[in-house]
């Protein structure tokens, strides 16, 4: 028993905080803020990027307050259990494995396929790829897919951050980097030629979607009411145009 | 800002376009807010320096008991905690800490059913405690506080052991207590010999505060690795390469400045313990 009076006093004082933080009816949004366009941070020092102005636009409709929270990506699911914030908005695909531990919105950007990125001028046969160094984000959909598919013959290589894994292609310490469709795409269109999309696009994942702890039903419904309408009037077809500028769109 | 606007202007009528732009770039929001990190790590180690001179009072203190189990307290403490990595306890500490409020709030709050059929953690959303910036940054010191603390106190204690005897003895002789004797002579004159070595324990513990961003705390480390990763979208600001050496750099700078107004301080500080004292 730790009942000295020490830590009843400090607990005492953490009830009271833990009491003043949930008196306020502010809805938290966990994001990773190191994934421009879906969320990042500005110029000005500040989150941004397609999911914050969504996020916004669904708590708006919805009448309720939001505030987005920066937290790494590895932590992510952990720290939404913990209660540090209510909903995970970071780019998140739902997928089976997920949907055992959280559960998730419907999908507010459609399935979105994978595909392979490599230094320009690199001829990789990406249907049997042996010898490589593969690179993907952490506790990602691609990484899980790497792992499975060419673990044998190649060297699988994860990274915290999307954005180390470029700067390690771009340094020669990778063969070739798997992610995201509609993150590679402005990276590819904004490097001048250095990096290109090599190999066929893969589809995992069921489209990404904002996660929340499973006994937060009542939230859930509030968010989902709040999309469907987004989606109908056209909002989310709007954001994903002005952040991506390109497609897919749900209207289609 | 109207003052960073001007000199903005300044620069641009003055040095040429190019280092308006760099200085607008240096002085963005996202840079403003990596200097004002800098807070946290002068914190940390301010924080952090408090408790482990006390952690190191209280340490040498009892290593240096005539009761047994002090002793073995304090020699418990300076052996087993200098042997744990830093990083180690800076990520042990503050998770144990937090779980073991939430442990006890859990008892108070949830109810004997919610214990019992808990599969999760905390066992009910009462017992949550939630951790923000400030709270991880008390965490933090108190975790560097209580490392350093075992380094401080080995040395302190040996300090103490320095003063010398005759000292101590004219001192009873005189009629001072022992507890006098403790505080007024061999506390009063052990710091001469202690400062040395703290200002080491000092370098260390400054050099740990790079850990910060481990614990979620959005430190200079952080925020340089951040405005350093490579950015392919005009949207999101500047285009540039790989530029987290250059952003390390600034901070391989500004720890070195750090360390020489260390230095500075330790020196009159020394100074100060060495006035009226045979050696110094």
């Amino acid at each position: 028993m730790i009942r000295t009076p020490l830590v009843a006093a400090v607990a005492t004082a953490a009830l009271a905080l833990a009491g003043a933080s949930h008196a306020q009816d502010t809805v938290r949004i966990g994001t990773e803020g190191a994934y421009a366009p879906w969320n990042y941070i500005d110029e000005s020092g500040e989150l941004a990027g397609f999911e914050i102005d969504l996020g916004n636009a669904m708590c708006e409709q919805a009448g309720i307050t939001c505030e987005f929270v920066q937290n790494d990506w590895d932590s992510i699911i952990p720290n939404l259990q913990a209660g540090n914030y209510d909903v995970i908005m970071a780019g998140m695909s739902i997928t089976e494995e997920r949907m055992e531990t959280i559960s998730f919105t419907e999908d507010y950007y459609p399935p979105d396929p994978s595909r392979y990125i490599a230094a320009e001028g690199e001829e990789l046969d990406m249907s049997d790829p042996s010898g490589l160094r593969i690179g993907a984000q952490g506790s990602t959909i691609q990484a899980a897919y790497a792992e499975e598919n060419f673990a044998g013959d190649n060297t699988i290589l994860t990274f915290e951050t999307p954005d180390q894994s470029i700067a390690d292609l771009m340094a020669g310490n990778l063969d070739v980097i798997i992610a995201d469709g509609s993150y590679l795409q402005p990276i590819v269109d904004g490097s001048d030629g250095r990096i290109v999309f090599v190999g066929d696009e893969v589809t995992i994942g069921n489209g990404v979607g904002a996660g929340l702890r499973q006994d937060a039903t009542e939230l859930q419904a509030t968010m989902d009411e709040a999309l469907a309408a987004l989606k109908a009037d056209g909002t989310v077809d709007a954001l994903i145009q002005e952040h991506f500028q390109a497609g897919p769109f749900y209207a289609d | 800002m109207p003052v960073l606007e001007a000199l903005i202007g300044f620069a641009g009528t003055h040095l040429g376009e190019g280092w308006a732009d760099r200085l607008a770039y240096l002085t963005n929001g996202a840079h403003l807010a990596w200097y004002a990190s800098v807070r946290f790590t002068v914190i940390a180690a301010v924080a952090g320096a408090a408790v482990a001179i006390a952690c190191g009072l209280t340490g040498a203190a009892a290593l240096r008991s005539s009761v047994a189990p002090l002793r073995w307290l304090g020699t418990g403490y300076t052996t087993l905690v200098r042997g744990v990595p830093d990083v180690l306890f800076f990520l042990f500490f503050p998770l144990a800490f937090e779980q073991a409020v939430e442990w006890v709030l859990a008892q108070r709050v949830c109810g004997a059913e919610a214990l019992e059929s808990a599969t999760r953690w905390p066992p009910c959303a009462e017992a949550q405690w939630f951790i923000g910036t400030n709270g991880y940054l008390a965490l933090a010191s108190v975790s560097l506080g209580i490392v350093y603390g075992a380094f401080a106190a080995n040395v302190i204690s040996g300090a103490m052991g320095a003063v010398p005897r005759g000292q101590l003895e004219a001192a009873s002789a005189y009629g001072f207590t022992a507890r006098q004797v403790f505080w007024r002579f061999r506390v009063r004159q052990m710091w001469i010999y202690a400062l040395p070595g703290l200002s080491n324990v000092w370098m260390l513990l400054l050099k740990a505060t790079s850990l910060l961003s481990l614990l979620q705390i959005n430190d200079m480390v952080q925020w340089a690795n951040r405005l350093g990763a490579p950015n392919y979208l005009p949207s999101v600001g500047l285009v540039h390469g790989d530029w987290r050496w250059r952003y390390y750099l600034a901070l391989f700078v500004l720890y070195i400045l750090l360390t020489m107004l260390s230095e500075a301080f330790f020196a009159s500080l020394r100074r100060r313990a060495g006035r009226g004292m045979a050696i110094g």
